[in-house]
Formats: C-alpha cells, structure tokens, sequence
C-alpha cells in the first residue's frame, strides 16, 4: 500500500514539479510586478495602481473595456462557429463515400497550419489589396479594389473571427471524428429501428454523445483565441483593440514602470479565461449529474 | 589580524588607483593601447535589431572582416526583433545578479528611450564615447549629438549613423512638383485625395509617427526653436488642441476614413506599395532607395521633404555594465566611426539605409575626402535633394513629448 502510494507520487512528481515551477512561478512572479513590486527599478511597495490605471483611468478605461467587450464577442462567436461547422462536417464525412479521403484531408489541413500563416492568408485573399478585391475589380463585379467590402482589419472582428474558424474547426473536426469513429452506428441504428426520424436521432442520440468531447474542446479553444497575441495583432484595427495586443503595447514601452500595466492586464486577462472555465466545468458537471 | 591587514592594505591600494580614474579613456582601461592589447582574441557579441538583410550583410562585411583581421576579434552579430528585447535582457541580468563581465551583451543599437531606461537604472558602462580615437570626428557640440531625444548622451553611446523623417511618393502615379512641402498644403492635398493618405499609428513600435504629428506642433506654433530644451508643459497644451483639431479635420479623407492606422514602417510601406495610400514616411538620406531595393517599394518610388521641420537624429552603439568584451566593445565603436567606413554605410551600392555619424567637415585625411564626395555623388534619383534636407533639418526634442503626445492622439484623435 504504501509502496504504491510512492511509486505514484515519484512517477507524478517530475511533471508536476515542472508545472509548478513554470506555470505557478510564472504567474506568481507577474503577480507581483503588476501590484508594482519591481526590485530592478528599485520598487518594492505592494499596491493596486496598475490594475486601477488599466480599468479605470482615463487614458485607458475605454481602450480596456471596447477591448474586453471585443475579446467576449471573438471568441464566444469563433468557438460557437467552429464547433458547429466541424460538428456538420464530421456528420457529413463520417459515412462512407466516394472521395471521402481527400474531403477528410482537406478539412483537416488546417490543423498543423500556424495561426500566423493563417492569419497572413486571410490578409492575402480578404483585404482590399487583397486577391479577392483584385479580382473583383477585374472582372468589374466593384469599380476599384478599394470599394471591396472591409472584411480583415476591421473594427467588429469579422477578420479575426473568421481566421479562428478557419483554425479550430479543423481542430473541433478531428475530435469529433474519432469520438463519432469510436461510438459506430449501433446507437443510430438501433434509434432507427425504434422509429427515431434523422433529426431526432441528430438531437436526442448523436448530440448528447458528442456533447463532453464538443464541451471540452470549446474550453481549449475559446481559452486559446481569448489570450491569443498573433491572429489580433495581425488582423485587428487599432480601436477597439483585443486585450492581449493591448497588453503587448505595455510591454513594448521602454518606461518600465509600463510593466506593471501590462503584467496587471495579462493577469485580467488570464483571471477572466479562468473564471470562465470552472464557469463553464460547473455547468457541464451539473449538466451530466442531472442527465 | 592578517587578513584585516591585508584589507587595509588592498583599501590604501584601491584609493591611490582611484586617483587616477579621471586620466582613463574609458572605465578600466588607462590607455588606448590597453584597451588593443586586452581585445586581443576577443569576441564581441553586438545586439541590434535584424529586420534588415541589407543592414546585418553591411555589419558582417564591413565590421566583421576588419575586426577579426585586424584586430583578431570575432563578431558574433545577435540579430533582435526589437532593441527593447535587449534592454529586457540586460535588465532581468541586473534582476539575476549578473555582474562584472558575466553578462551576455557587449554592444546595443540604440537611441531614444531605450537609452534612457538603461542609462536611468545605472546599467551602462561608461562613460566611454569621448575616449574613442575617432570620437575627434563626432560633432559633439550639436544638440543632435550631444542629446538623444532631449537626454543627455554624457559619453555613455557613441554615434553610429544618423536619419531624417521625410516622405515618398511613386513616380509613376505623383509628380514631384504636385507633392505637399508643409503640412498646411498636405492639409490641401489630403481632401483633394480622399482616401489616399494615412499616417502611422503613434505609439510604442510606431515612433515614426509619433515623428510626424511631432513636426505638426513645430509647424502650427510658427518654428521648432521654442521646443527645444526641457519639457515645456504650458507650451505643449497650449498647441495640442490645434494640432488634434488639424487631425481630425482630415479624418473623413484618411485611408479607411481614419477608422484604423498602420502601426509600423512595414504596414505603412504595405499600404503604398499596394497602392491603396499615395505616401510613405522613410528615415533614410537614400529616400525611397534602401525600400525600392529590398522591393517592398515600388521600383519607381522616390523621396520628398517639406522645406520644413523635418525631424533629424542619431543612433548610437552602448555598453551595458556587465558587457563581457568591454575591451572588444570599445574597438568596435571606435571602428565604426572610421571616416571610410562611414562613408561605405552612406554608399548606396552597399545596401546600408542610413546616413553619417560623424560631422563629415572634420575628416581632414585625403583617403576618407574622396570617400565621403563619392558616397555623396552617388545618393541615386529616389533621394531628395541633400540641400531640401539639410535646410528641413531640426532637433528631436526632451522625451517628455514623445509620450504625451502618444497618449492624447489616442485619447483625442483615435478613440474621441
């Protein structure tokens, strides 16, 4: 007994220690440069400054609160969006059919793509310089590339949004495939033989089924588009601007006394992630107790 | 009782050395010969920004080769996303506890700002620059020089080249003669071409603009002079108003009607090689020539200034405090003021973008002359006039500026 309590303990600890190490040092050394502890610019007093100037101040409340409402709106939609378009796409592929190799492949490409390379294709075909917009000039579908609709660097995200889609629905698409690969028809076919209609085996089979491998993978991805720096950055307009690119500002101002600001406004950012998460495991927990 | 003897005796030894602080060249080392003789063998690891192919080949080529067979030391070029990377660096080694010669960088490209921090938090080595050899070539009576965005250089950087703000345009779309040469007739030319202008975003990575709308206080208040010297805060609110006034009046006939700016030179340059905006902003005395060689300027672009306010400064080399080839490091900024070698760094054939570092009327030598009127002649046609630049000249002024005007155009252009 106590033996394998060790074996446990000595097999977990180098992860753990790693985690502990890395993830909380990290943290806990951000938290205390945005409470203003910073022994390199001789600051060792504690207090709130940072977090009130980012949320409260004037020269920054109405950047922090457009951008948050902006970062709320981003990545509910472009989580939302993935997940239905993959959970289609995979209903559709999973039957046997002519070509279906070479729709798998193409609906999966997009996974070991970065979100940078993306994000740069989506300049390349949507912007208004972009192939596109040329295109439509030419054929006189618009008089001038310029009068092409704003669809990347535009102030409701359209553009962020949509390289989001782009990205995680093939990472939605390929959890979904092998959950859908590993349930087989049994289920459907015996719904089928009790009179279930194909909508109804969608809704009270298949969904439910799906539904804690869709849960949590919208937890990575929805955790990941509301920190991430690239995609933003990239395809974003200066106002309203998404917090992380706002938080990267901070850290690119050489006054250091900006650090705190921009350590302050990663830790809200990565406090609301959290929040939202055990938000979001509590209702899901609650959900499966109840069914 | 022996060991605080010998304390003593080490104390007595440190004071009579001290004495002699004052007669070094540079902390350390008493002569310049000392300072060749402890390079020797030595390399020299330089941090500078490395977005430019053609500026990191001219540092290879030019530094590099001379540096290791003539003076046997080895560069070791570290290339940089940002100078601020390197100030980070130095500053989380100072947060370590490295000290003495255990630190990492011996050199850093650097002006404005990011000398300030590191000179503010004592992590220079210095003061250095007048010891140089060749700091006999550096004018370091102009204000241009001698303060770095209105702060004080004190000898801890030595120059390396110098830039003005100025503008592009392409040929094959403008004619020279039609292109604004003071903002009130920008002002003209920016509503009888909607949609043709943008600017960029002032801020941090955006300091080119920060440039641009600086220049508008000098214009509107009649003449840079009353900015130059400590920060001046009833000055500054006095002309702010007009100046955001001026900016939002041209909103309506900005790219994207002003609703969103690029936020760099490379988005900037994007814009106008695409052709969706008219103008582009350079810094190099080539003018358009550095951009149209790279390609990411159209081939037929070429350089205007205004007749004008157009902001003028330099780049300097520094040492951190806990370099570890302090001896390299001297050598190296003393290299790069050579006479010849500043005019290789001017030559257009060698790809470098950016202009002199010393004050070309005290190079006396024959050899270095010839250079520096043959760098000159060859400028090429995507540069403006070196006359309309050198009469355009003005200061940058105290850093104080720099930021409030960030923060008001963001508060009162960008999110009014």
């Amino acid at each position: 007994m106590g033996g394998d309590r060790l074996k446990i303990i000595v097999s977990l600890s180098p992860p753990l220690l790693i985690i502990i190490i890395l993830f909380f040092g990290g943290i806990f050394y951000g938290l205390l440069q945005s409470l203003g502890y910073h022994p390199a610019i001789q600051k060792y007093e504690i207090n709130l400054n940072a977090y009130y100037n980012v949320m409260f101040s004037e020269r920054y409340s109405k950047l922090f609160w457009t951008g948050l409402g902006l970062n709320l709106w981003v990545s509910f939609v472009s989580t939302f969006l993935a997940a239905v378009f993959a959970l289609f796409g995979a209903l559709a592929i999973r039957k046997t059919f002519f070509g279906k190799t070479i729709c798998n492949f193409i609906y999966s490409l997009n996974l070991p793509m970065p979100h940078l390379v993306v994000a740069v294709g989506m300049i390349f075909v949507f912007s208004q310089s972009g192939l596109l917009a040329r295109m439509s000039a030419q054929v006189g579908l618009i008089g001038s590339p310029g009068d092409f609709p704003v669809l990347v660097k535009d102030k409701y995200g359209f553009g962020i949004i949509l390289a989001y889609i782009c990205k995680e629905s093939a990472f939605f698409f390929i959890i979904l495939m092998s959950v859908l690969q590993s349930l087989g028809e049994n289920y459907e076919e015996l719904a089928q033989s009790l009179g279930a209609n194909k909508w109804q085996r969608f809704r009270y089979v298949i969904l439910p089924l799906v539904m804690p491998s869709l849960f949590s993978a919208s937890i990575i991805v929805f955790a990941f588009s509301f920190g991430a720096y690239e995609v933003p950055a990239l395809l974003g307009v200066n106002y309203p601007q998404m917090l992380p690119v706002m938080s990267f500002e901070f850290f690119l101002n050489p006054d250091l006394n900006a650090r705190s600001e921009g350590m302050a406004l990663s830790i809200i950012i990565a406090m609301i992630v959290m929040i939202l998460v055990i938000f979001y495991f509590w209702l899901t927990q609650s959900k499966i107790r109840k069914d | 009782m022996k060991n605080i003897f010998k304390l003593f005796t080490l104390s007595v030894i440190c004071l009579f050395f001290s004495k002699f602080v004052t007669a070094e060249v540079a902390p350390g080392f008493n002569s310049w010969d000392d300072v060749k003789a402890a390079s020797n063998g030595e390399q020299v690891n330089v941090y500078m920004w490395g977005g430019s192919d053609a500026i990191n080949g001219f540092v290879d080529d030019f530094y590099g080769v001379p540096l290791k067979n003539d003076h046997n030391i080895t560069l070791n070029r570290v290339p940089l996303k940002g100078t601020v990377d390197a100030v980070n660096q130095v500053l989380s080694e100072k947060e370590a506890g490295v000290t003495g010669d255990n630190g990492n960088i011996d050199l850093i490209w650097i002006n404005g700002e990011n000398f300030w921090t590191l000179k503010q938090a004592n992590l220079l080595y210095g003061p250095f620059a007048s010891g140089l050899p060749n700091s006999k070539f550096v004018a370091w009576d102009n204000p241009a020089v001698n303060l770095d965005f209105g702060r004080p250089v004190e000898g801890m950087e030595s120059p390396w080249s110098s830039a003005q703000f100025h503008f592009m345009y392409d040929s094959a779309r403008s004619n020279y003669e039609d292109m604004p040469r003071n903002y009130s007739e920008l002002s003209d030319w920016i509503t009888n071409n909607p949609g043709r202008f943008t600017y960029i975003k002032p801020g941090k990575g955006g300091f080119v603009g920060t440039r641009f709308v600086k220049q508008i206080f000098f214009e509107l208040s009649g003449g840079h002079d009353q900015w130059v010297g400590p920060y001046n805060e009833e000055l500054y609110n006095k002309w702010a108003p007009k100046v955001w006034e001026l900016l939002n009046s041209w909103e309506s006939s900005l790219y994207r009607k002003g609703e969103t700016y690029p936020t760099n030179n490379a988005d900037m340059h994007a814009l106008f090689a695409n052709g969706e905006v008219d103008m582009s902003f350079t810094q190099s005395p080539r003018g358009a020539g550095p951009t149209n060689s790279a390609g990411t300027t159209p081939a037929t672009s070429r350089a205007f200034a205004f007749y004008e306010n157009m902001i003028g400064d330099f780049n300097y080399w520094a040492i951190p405090y806990n370099a570890p080839n302090k001896a390299a490091a001297l050598m190296y900024a003393n290299l790069v003021l050579e006479p010849t070698l500043q005019a290789a760094q001017v030559q257009p054939a060698n790809g470098f973008c950016c202009g002199w570092g010393i004050s070309t009327a005290k190079v006396t030598d024959s050899e270095g002359m010839s250079a520096i009127a043959d760098a000159q002649n060859n400028l090429g046609d995507a540069a403006e006039d070196q006359g309309i630049l050198a009469k355009a000249l003005v200061s940058d002024i105290a850093a104080e500026y720099q930021d409030k005007i960030e923060a008001d155009w963001q508060a009162n252009v960008l999110l009014k």
